[in-house]
């Protein structure tokens, strides 16, 4: 059975304190769709979802976390087939920014060295519970080294936007290791005994 | 074939039969003659299959296709998977009488690429296996009666197989997004008569430019190229003709814009070159070409065709020039010539001639005027008038009424002179003494849908061949995607196959994700069972993954069973039994001092989420396993303490502590030195992990509780327990210095590191050994046996285990300090424990 539906698969994980809305971001970005109810993940969850860029199509495996401290040690076995990572922490939620520093920390210890990582300060739709105004969010970022976004699952801002940037990140890495592969377009069989001058260029 | 869908009886009215859901799989023209339920024999399982025997319209032939499902009824067509294809081709096979059948309801099917594969049914009232059978072999018959020169088109089962569904998908919605552009071709065709390329500069334009709107293709088409006997030779002189004429053709296409050779290809004399207009060539997606040799022994290639395939948009297009077998009387072999090219060619693709949206055939095809003898011209005639008459008697036309060439090509009407046999030079009809008639060898014909003929002539004014050139034009709708519609169906489509993904994701749930085995208690194991189900439409399998330790689970966890599979709707209950006993108390102490559970289990489902099951309960502490440091830091019975709290005095690393030793050890020490000569055989043949069973639980809650109780056993249970106390801590007694003692010779150097142990350690270590001494001083225990029990415990290391000598090192470091050397008794030196058998410990 033909199965392959894409041209590539990047992994990306979800890590981040319990309750700033990783399965919220994801379950927007997947389905389009958003439930205040929390509901704590017990485990790790996927979801998959295709993407098109630079008229690749990118199958998105992304895998949610579950947050809670006790499984921390569990979790970080599955950093090591990530490509990108979301790094979440709520907006509302100051000890949420904080432990920021731990996950960054975590990721260098488990992570594969090259992998994207991303900062969201999400629930930025509760600007009346803001407790991380957003420009620590950016230095903290800046200061390390890598992107940032606010994001809102429940007004859905900047989700599919913050995953294809990341997917983009990586593309941009992927595509200069394999730049060898095939071209987009079909190339036309040349195999011609008479090799007449001034039309052999390839035609892409 | 008529389609059997009426006569399924179809449940309940309102629901979508199985028949009319696997329908909406296929396309339009692609009917479908027997659905089948089947099951698929895999080894020792099976797995649901519907099988659909479909006929295709537009391919002219039959397949099985085999979905799998996840569950029946069907409720949508997106839970059907293809998961086999079957061409109902010369290959294919149904085997009903198969060799070791588990049934007699079974039967094998396959084809040259694939299988056997192994089905079963269960006779029903609502398909019938005799008809499905009955079904296949009337298809297969009928395939076997098409012509075997034909090559059967399977390209329509492309769409079932070695696509991805997002392909699929795509396809059925076609409609959605194709638009048809208009584009002009321009088909031109002349026999050149081995005349080299002339090199006025306007040479061929009169021919090639004949076009009002310029056009977006040119499929140019020559014949008797060189002379037969130069071309067959590669030689540069051909490769410069060949040039040369392809030069010119660039220069005489329409002028208004500009142009490029696509493709050219050459056999022997017959060229056929493709030029196309520069834009459009990034709308060409795929090009290949490819020649069928006749002539002389039907394989020299003077005469035959060659043809050029090509994609433009989501068009095929294909350009033929061929040359046909000449002379009047040759008509069969002519019609030869043309199946033989019609058959024989396969572009490289596996693409057929008649596997394009549009053909264009070209060429000079010989075909003659066959006027009957003697026939006579009635009056003078227009030129109409007499092109009709001569049209008449066109060896062509009378063949394709006939049907034995060029079935389904069309030609537009005839309104030139015959284009052959001229005196070269002129536009004179044959003048040799050959006299041949006059006649239309050079034509332009076509097949296909949206096609529209503008134009169809011949050029009277060039004159060097003895044939005239000839050219049509024409209009063509080709199939386009909308980019932009395009786009949002395909997103539409991907956002589809991504949530049927998601949505099949096999799923189980569990009964809860916390095991709690409440209170647990040393050398008594426990049990707790939970419930897993299947929480969706497939079967899934489950298993306890690997984690970094090497295992599922921790070793004081055994969990059964670690992996199973769960059927569609069913339960399995999962055992965890927790064993905190000798083997396993000093990795679990370990586990509590940094973790508030006993562990954290991944059950992992196949293909989809993992699931922590997180295992806790509420440790009773008791002396085994605990350091002297952490024992010495209790000031009440160990059983009088919880997890949370024995957690805290394990991670206290300061130096206070609130006795000297630990009471539990001076309280075996003195009930063993009471028993004196009771102990028989006093610490020999002792492997302390042993036997360890329930009855020993009794030594324990009376240490735990500090009970003022007899002890409650044997001499025996209480040197086993003395050991145990030594040897279950994370840390041998004599730690961090083992390997330094292992190295001393003089008990002074040795007591130089004694020195440097934990006070508790350090008065263990000390009270131990006069007790000993005393032991062998009394003669109720044995030197060589003391030495050899307690050194390997008290000096126990993994690194130093490897050392040859590292046995005999510890009973000799032992006997340093238990052999007798008239030190001071246990008995006088008590200072430290009191004399009290049950008298409390001076505080530290």
């Amino acid at each position: 059975m033909a199965k392959k539906t894409y041209d590539l698969l990047f992994k990306l994980l979800l890590i981040g304190d319990s309750g700033v809305g990783k399965t919220c971001i994801l379950f927007r970005f997947s389905d389009d769709a958003f439930t205040s109810t929390f509901i704590s993940t017990i485990g790790i969850d996927f979801k998959i979802k295709t993407v098109e860029l630079r008229g690749k199509k990118i199958k998105l495996q992304i895998w949610d976390t579950a947050g809670q401290e006790r499984f921390h040690t569990i979790t970080t076995s599955y950093y090591r087939g990530a490509m990108g990572i979301m790094l979440v922490y709520d907006i509302t939620n100051e000890k949420s920014f904080e432990n920021i520093v731990k996950w960054l920390r975590n990721i260098d210890e488990h992570a594969n060295e090259d992998v994207e990582k991303m900062i969201l300060g999400n629930k930025c739709d509760m600007t009346d519970k803001r407790v991380v105004n957003k420009e620590r969010g950016e230095a903290i970022a800046r200061e390390h080294g890598i992107r940032f976004m606010e994001t809102s699952a429940k007004s859905n801002t900047n989700i599919e936007r913050a995953f294809c940037e990341l997917a983009e990140a990586i593309l941009d890495k992927t595509s200069g290791k394999e730049a060898a592969e095939n071209p987009e377009r079909v190339v036309i069989d040349r195999r011609n005994n008479d090799k007449a001058p001034g039309y052999s260029k390839c035609c892409a | 074939m008529e389609s059997v869908g009426d006569h399924v009886p179809n449940g309940l009215t309102g629901v979508k039969s199985n028949l009319e859901i696997v329908r909406e799989r296929f396309k339009e023209d692609e009917i479908i003659l027997y659905l089948f339920e089947a099951y698929q024999i895999k080894g020792p399982e099976d797995a649901n299959r519907l099988l659909a025997l479909v006929s295709s319209e537009s391919g002219g032939t039959f397949a099985i296709i085999s979905f799998s499902f996840v569950r029946t009824p069907l409720t949508s067509v997106n839970e059907l998977i293809v998961n086999k294809v079957f061409a109902i081709d010369e290959s294919f096979q149904l085997q009903q009488d198969c060799k070791g059948s588990i049934t007699a309801y079974q039967f094998d099917l396959s084809t040259a690429e694939d299988g056997p594969i192994k089905y079963y049914f269960y006779p029903s009232e609502s398909a019938s296996y005799e008809e499905f059978v009955a079904k296949i072999i009337s298809c297969k018959s009928s395939m076997a009666r098409s012509d075997p020169e034909t090559v059967l088109n399977f390209r329509w089962l492309n769409d079932y197989r070695q696509i991805g569904e997002v392909k699929q998908e795509l396809k059925k919605r076609e409609s959605e997004y194709i638009v048809y552009k208009d584009i002009i071709i321009y088909c031109a065709t002349w026999n050149v008569n081995n005349k080299p390329c002339c090199d006025s500069p306007d040479g061929l334009r009169s021919w090639l430019g004949c076009s009002e709107r310029a056009p977006d293709i040119y499929a140019i088409g020559l014949q008797e190229l060189d002379t037969p006997a130069k071309a067959m030779l590669n030689s540069t002189q051909v490769q410069a003709s060949v040039a040369q004429w392809n030069e010119k053709m660039v220069q005489s296409v329409h002028p208004d814009v500009e142009y490029e050779i696509l493709q050219y290809h050459r056999l022997v004399g017959i060229m056929l070159t493709v030029i196309v207009r520069k834009q459009l060539r990034q709308h060409i997606l795929r090009c290949r070409f490819k020649s069928v040799a006749r002539g002389v022994l039907n394989t020299l290639g003077n005469k035959g065709g060659v043809a050029i395939s090509l994609q433009l948009n989501e068009g095929h297009i294909c350009f033929v020039n061929s040359h046909l077998a000449a002379h009047m009387g040759y008509v069969e072999e002519r019609n030869q010539d043309y199946n033989a090219i019609v058959d024989g060619l396969r572009f490289d693709d596996g693409r057929t001639i008649s596997d394009h949206d549009h053909i264009f055939w070209l060429g000079d095809l010989n075909y003659r005027i066959q006027e009957p003898p003697g026939q006579q011209r009635p009056g003078p005639l227009t030129d109409a008038q007499t092109y009709e008459l001569l049209l008449q008697y066109d060896q062509l036309r009378q063949e394709m009424r006939k049907g034995k060439c060029f079935e389904g090509y069309t030609e537009g009407e005839i309104k030139f002179r015959p284009t052959y046999k001229y005196d070269p030079g002129t536009d004179n009809y044959d003048s040799s003494e050959k006299q041949r008639a006059p006649a239309y060898c050079d034509r332009v014909l076509w097949k296909g849908t949206r096609i529209e003929q503008l134009a169809y002539n011949s050029i009277m004014d060039i004159r060097q061949s003895d044939h005239k050139p000839v050219y049509a034009v024409f209009r063509v709708k080709i199939k386009t995607r909308d980019e932009v519609k395009y786009k949002r169906v395909q997103e539409e489509v991907l956002k589809a196959v991504d949530k049927r993904e998601n949505d099949n994701q096999p799923q189980i749930s569990v009964e809860k994700t916390v095991i709690d085995f409440g209170r647990v208690r040393f050398n008594e194991p426990c049990m707790q069972d939970f419930n897993v189900y299947n929480s969706c439409p497939l079967p899934v399998d489950f298993s306890f993954k690997e984690k970094d330790i090497h295992d599922i689970c921790e070793k004081w966890l055994q969990v059964d069973p670690r992996k199973d599979s769960l059927m569609i709707d069913s339960a399995r209950s999962i055992r965890i039994k927790m064993v905190a006993d000798v083997h396993t108390i000093r990795g679990l102490l370990k586990k509590i001092r940094t973790s508030d559970n006993f562990d954290i289990l991944i059950l992992h489902v196949e293909n989809g989420r993992d699931i922590f099951i997180t295992v806790t309960g509420d440790y009773q502490p008791s002396c085994f396993g605990l350091s002297m440091e952490t024992m010495c830091r209790t000031d009440r019975p160990l059983s009088e303490y919880s997890q949370e709290q024995i957690k805290h005095l394990m991670n206290d690393d300061s130096q206070e502590y609130c006795v000297t030793m630990p009471r539990e050890f001076f309280l075996l020490i003195d009930y063993l030195h009471k028993q004196g000569s009771k102990l028989e055989g006093g610490f020999h043949t002792f492997e302390p992990r042993k036997s360890v069973n329930a009855h020993f639980n009794v030594v324990r809650d009376w240490l735990d509780t500090w009970s003022d109780e007899e002890f409650p056993g044997t001499p025996q249970s209480a040197a086993q327990a003395l050991l145990l106390l030594l040897d279950l801590p994370e840390q041998a007694l004599l730690e961090p210095f083992v390997e330094d003692l292992l190295a001393c010779n003089s008990k002074s150097k040795a007591m130089d590191y004694i020195a440097l142990l934990s006070p508790p350690k350090r008065n263990v270590f000390m009270h131990l050994c006069m007790f000993l001494r005393e032991g062998i001083e009394c003669q109720y225990y044995e030197l060589h046996q003391v030495a050899v029990t307690f050194g390997r415990i008290l000096l126990r290391s993994s690194e130093c285990k490897a050392w040859p000598d590292y046995k005999v090192r510890c009973s000799q470091f032992m006997r340093l300090f238990i052999e007798s050397d008239g030190a001071d008794s246990l008995a006088n030196r008590n200072e430290g424990a009191g004399a009290g058998s049950k008298a409390d410990l001076p505080a530290a």
